[in-house]
């Protein structure tokens, strides 16, 4: 741990130097920090839209069935990896943790982690090119491959 | 974790194949264009190839994406970076996205009551996954040297200090937007936030450090296309004449472009009071310089002038790399959700506090 330290600061350095802009939007603006929620549930519907995406969960509150819209980030990088709106399935069980919306009349929330019932993520992060890294260019970093493009090579 | 990547990749192959057969874009070895000099299906060209004007050809899709910062960070002296450094970055990024792509506990309760402590964009909210990021794997790489920062001069690699003009600018401008509730209106929202324009600059073109730091340059003998992925900013550069007349202020300011040689050189002025980069003024003038160096890269060179703004001009470097894929769309207005949100948040916590909000 110590002999990776140094090297950990000026990474940490780089990262947070490099991080000075906003997103598309403050999350801050738009949920409530005061209205945390977790859902689980499946997922009815999936809004594979800029800016964000949106995932519709419906849970069953009280015996009754609610659908919340859960937000996500771009669709365009997980597009990039080959995954698509239906690469979960309508009926697939997940968990979500996120903030409700600072209007409480909405059954919105951020999808701060979004997992299989089992904690899984939901995709698998990627980086660098906006390419797959499917180990063809050896000058690419990284010791995991991404997940490889369904029906791909 | 091999063994749920493994998982996971059988699973989209089974949930998602015939959908996507239809909808992804043709995988292609990534090097093959390189390698051969055939066309690439991105449209890039090989390194020597020329328009039919006889240009050098610059067209295609490129990325900036990379995890070199603007600024050189404090703690790093040198310009140039060690291989070993560079590699330890690299890894340092790779890593914490095999950390972050851990499964999380399936037992886990809601977050913090009053927030989850998260900074920046992500409010005290916590944002969304990781896996919706895309912010690159990889040090900047100029003529064969590893960048610790994208700026190149000053030779701190540091923005140049603000002049006083701008400090007094900045602090009107917050006492203004202090006056006025900042969610009482849609256009005083961001314009990003309002799907107007990117986040990141459209001139010059350094990369947000987010996602889809991607870009489609298109040639005419009179005018080159930059088509930014994010929220399809589109620049036109006229090649030759002169900029518009001072009152004219087009969103991403007036481009004009000319030949120095091999090098595309294009010069940006009669930017709106609405753009800014770091703080600039209506007076920000930037000259862009693009220059093929092999069969996969552009030297993307720019230099920043405002002397409203800035205490010296300064200058940055950055590889424009080829990619084996598309640009996408970026519909901002389909989805938008977020502006209706945020405003009608403001009118619930306006209600719940029984005055007007005032932030």
């Amino acid at each position: 741990m110590k002999k990776t330290l140094g090297g950990f600061l000026l990474v940490a350095g780089l990262l947070i130097a490099g991080r000075t802009v906003i997103a598309h939007h403050a999350f801050g603006a738009e949920f409530d920090p005061n209205a945390p929620i977790r859902l689980q549930g499946k997922v009815v519907r999936l809004e594979w839209v800029n800016p964000h995406t949106w995932i519709h969960v419906e849970i069953v509150k009280d015996g009754k069935p609610e659908i919340w819209m859960v937000e996500g980030g771009t669709p365009n990088t997980l597009l990039r990896r080959g995954i698509t709106k239906d690469t979960v399935a309508v009926g697939t069980e997940v968990i979500v943790d996120g903030y409700q919306t600072k209007d409480h009349s909405l059954k919105r929330a951020n999808g701060r982690d979004v997992t299989f019932a089992d904690g899984r993520k939901l995709f698998m992060g990627s980086s660098g090119t906006g390419a797959p890294r499917d180990g063809s260019d050896p000058t690419e970093g990284g010791t995991k491959p991404a997940p490889k493009k369904p029906g791909g090579r | 974790m091999r063994s749920r990547n493994l998982l996971i990749g059988s699973a989209l192959a089974v949930l998602g194949a015939t959908s996507l057969a239809a909808q992804a874009p043709a995988s292609a070895p990534r090097a093959a264009g390189a390698a051969t000099g055939q066309a690439r299906p991105n449209g890039v060209k090989p390194a020597a190839a020329r328009t039919a004007d006889g240009k050098p050809d610059l067209q295609g899709v490129w990325t900036n994406a990379t995890i070199t910062p603007l600024e050189r960070p404090q703690n790093i002296k040198e310009l140039v970076l060690s291989e070993e450094a560079a590699a330890r970055m690299e890894k340092a990024v790779i890593d914490r996205r095999d950390r972050l792509n851990e499964p999380s506990d399936p037992n886990r309760t809601a977050p913090p009551q009053g927030g989850d402590g998260s900074t920046g964009a992500a409010g005290n909210v916590g944002g969304y996954n990781n896996f919706w990021l895309d912010p690159g794997d990889r040090v900047a790489v100029v003529d064969g040297q590893r960048r610790s920062s994208l700026i190149i001069d000053p030779p701190d690699g540091r923005l140049p200090p603000l002049t006083q003009e701008a400090r007094t600018r900045q602090a009107a401008r917050a006492k203004a937007a202090a006056g006025r509730g900042q969610y009482d209106n849609p256009e005083y929202r961001p314009l990003a936030e309002r799907c107007l324009l990117s986040f990141g600059p459209t001139t010059p073109l350094v990369p947000n450090y987010f996602y889809n730091n991607n870009l489609q340059i298109v040639q005419t003998p009179d005018h080159v296309m930059i088509l930014m992925e994010m929220v399809h900013d589109a620049r036109i550069v006229r090649i030759g004449g002169t900029h518009v007349p001072k009152h004219i202020r087009p969103w991403m300011g007036d481009s004009i472009g000319h030949w120095e040689g091999d090098t595309l050189v294009v010069d940006t002025t009669n930017f709106p009071p609405q753009q800014n980069f770091r703080g600039s003024s209506e007076n920000l003038h930037v000259v862009e310089r693009f220059r093929r160096a092999d069969a996969t890269t552009i030297n993307y060179r720019f230099t920043v002038d405002d002397p409203t703004t800035f205490t010296a001009a300064f200058t940055g470097e950055i590889p424009f790399r080829a990619m084996n894929e598309l640009n996408y769309e970026y519909a901002c207005h389909e989805g938008n959700y977020a502006l209706a949100n945020v405003l009608s948040g403001a009118r619930n916590e306006e209600k719940r506090l029984g005055t007007k909000q005032e932030k």
